[in-house]
């Protein structure tokens, strides 16, 4: 969880945003991160780069819960 | 006519034909560039250039200045204005009649070139509402917008709507709860975007049942995505367009398959699919024919069936938009602690490609300083959302940068 905070953060600095400081498994990467196509590009291939998963490889993901049953696996 | 509305902005600003009517009735002043950021303001300008029959040249927005000048656009001159004479038309008809006849009027639209440097493109009203189709079943559509008003794929929606009289209602850059409430209070008919649009839009979690037509372009349109589509939108019917800034929309499919009908328009040559001159805009052609760049599959002869692969240029296509590399590592470039770059795409499943940069400095520097530094002289899509700060580059043997 900490390692998905931590570039989630990065991903919401780099467009402007605040961190926040919790991450809850029901919070949706669109309506309550501010996620874009971009974004959420930016975040696969962040979280690949550090955990070695494409979390977007065969489905879409939508929550933070979904990523971390992706790298989970 | 299904109402009088013409156009309901992003922020939901109601705009009726008639308040369109009042605007050209009382203009005498029009600008030869159109650099707003407004998508009624490009709407009007677009109409406003067309009834006084003069050129118009749209540009993105968000452009840089780096990049017009890149362009060669003189940034003094984009305020430069042509005085004219208020024209009243007594009803919408009226106007629509008066556009059909606008000869002379011509569009200069911006793509990126394959040499690093935009190219511009020039359309007449004959070449930009080819594919457009004016009927009486057509009158009744409401139109989603969600495409960029200055690109080519906006622009034909825009005349698709406009020539039958039909309300377009704003739906790019909304967030999804917004684009479905906006379904539903307008009643949308058909929508048209890029596959990276739709995949924004799942789960789809309730069926919308005004949506007639899905039309798709830009990239690959997966039968995963179509089909994620049908839950919600059950009684649409599927369309998926081929289209360039050179050309408008070439061919179109209901899958990813692709046939070509009519070998006099387009043909496949070398892998790449080619387009005939004659429905190719205005710019400098070396034959009669014009290599697109896309490589494509065969799958059977007589007629040809096709799907697209890649491109056989370096162009990147991030969500529908092409990138050129080249464009991205001289911004990179720029920066004083930078040595070397490389850009690439990376495939990926939201956007198609994601833009990745590897780059060699001569001191330390974040990603984040870089990052600013793209901000002010690129558009959002150009900008690499990933920096490796790497000792070397491999280069080709003729000292190009290689690229996978």
């Amino acid at each position: 969880m900490k390692v998905l905070l931590d570039i989630i953060n990065t991903v919401r600095e780099n467009k402007g945003f605040a961190a926040v400081s919790l991450l809850e498994e029901s919070h949706d990467l669109r309506s309550d991160l501010g996620f874009d196509s971009l974004d959420l590009a930016e975040l696969t291939v962040r979280i690949e780069k550090e955990t070695g998963v494409d979390v977007f490889a065969d489905s879409f993901v939508f929550t933070v819960g979904d990523i971390l049953k992706k790298i989970a696996k | 006519m299904a109402s009088d509305l013409f156009y309901v902005s992003s922020q939901d600003t109601q705009y009726t034909y008639q308040d369109l009517l009042r605007l050209l009735a009382c203009t005498d002043r029009i600008k030869k560039f159109c650099y707003a950021h407004s998508t009624y303001e490009v709407f009007t300008s677009i109409i406003l250039s067309l009834i006084h029959n003069t050129e118009i040249t749209l540009l993105d927005s968000d452009f840089s200045e780096l990049e017009l000048t890149n362009m060669g656009v003189v940034t003094s001159a984009l305020n430069d204005t042509t005085d004219v004479k208020p024209i009243f038309y007594s009803d919408l008809s009226d106007l629509l009649h008066a556009i059909r006849s606008a000869g002379k009027w011509q569009i200069h639209l911006f793509t990126s070139g394959t040499t690093g440097i935009p190219k511009k493109i020039k359309h007449n009203l004959a070449s930009i509402s080819r594919s457009v189709r004016i009927a009486e079943k057509h009158k009744q559509s409401t139109w989603g917008f969600a495409y960029n008003p200055t690109h080519m794929a906006g622009i034909q929606v825009f005349f698709q709507a406009l020539l039958n009289g039909n309300s377009i209602i704003d739906i790019f850059k909304l967030d999804r709860s917004t684009v479905f409430s906006r379904i539903e209070k307008y009643k949308i008919t058909n929508i048209s975007a890029t596959p990276t649009y739709y995949r924004m839009l799942l789960p789809m979690d309730k069926t919308y049942q005004s949506i007639q037509r899905i039309t798709s372009g830009g990239e690959r349109f997966d039968p995963d995505l179509i089909e994620a589509l049908q839950q919600g939108f059950p009684k649409a019917h599927f369309r998926n367009i081929y289209a360039s800034t050179e050309a408008g929309a070439i061919l179109e499919s209901k899958s990813d398959v692709f046939i070509i009908t009519d070998p006099a328009l387009c043909k496949i040559e070398a892998g790449t699919l080619w387009i005939h001159k004659s429905v190719v805009g205005g710019f400098q052609l070396s034959g009669d024919w014009y290599d697109t760049g896309d490589l494509v599959s065969v799958l059977d002869s007589e007629p040809t069936h096709f799907r697209f692969v890649s491109r056989a240029n370096e162009m990147i296509n991030v969500g529908g938009y092409k990138v050129n590399p080249l464009e991205v590592e001289s911004a990179i470039n720029h920066h004083h602690g930078v040595i070397q770059s490389r850009v690439y795409g990376k495939q990926n499943r939201i956007l198609g490609n994601v833009l990745i940069a590897d780059v060699v400095t001569s001191e330390p520097i974040s990603e984040k300083e870089l990052r600013n530094h793209l901000s002010g002289l690129l558009q959002p899509h150009k900008i690499p959302r990933l920096i490796n700060f790497v000792d070397e580059i491999i280069t080709t043997r003729t000292g190009k940068v290689q690229r996978i």
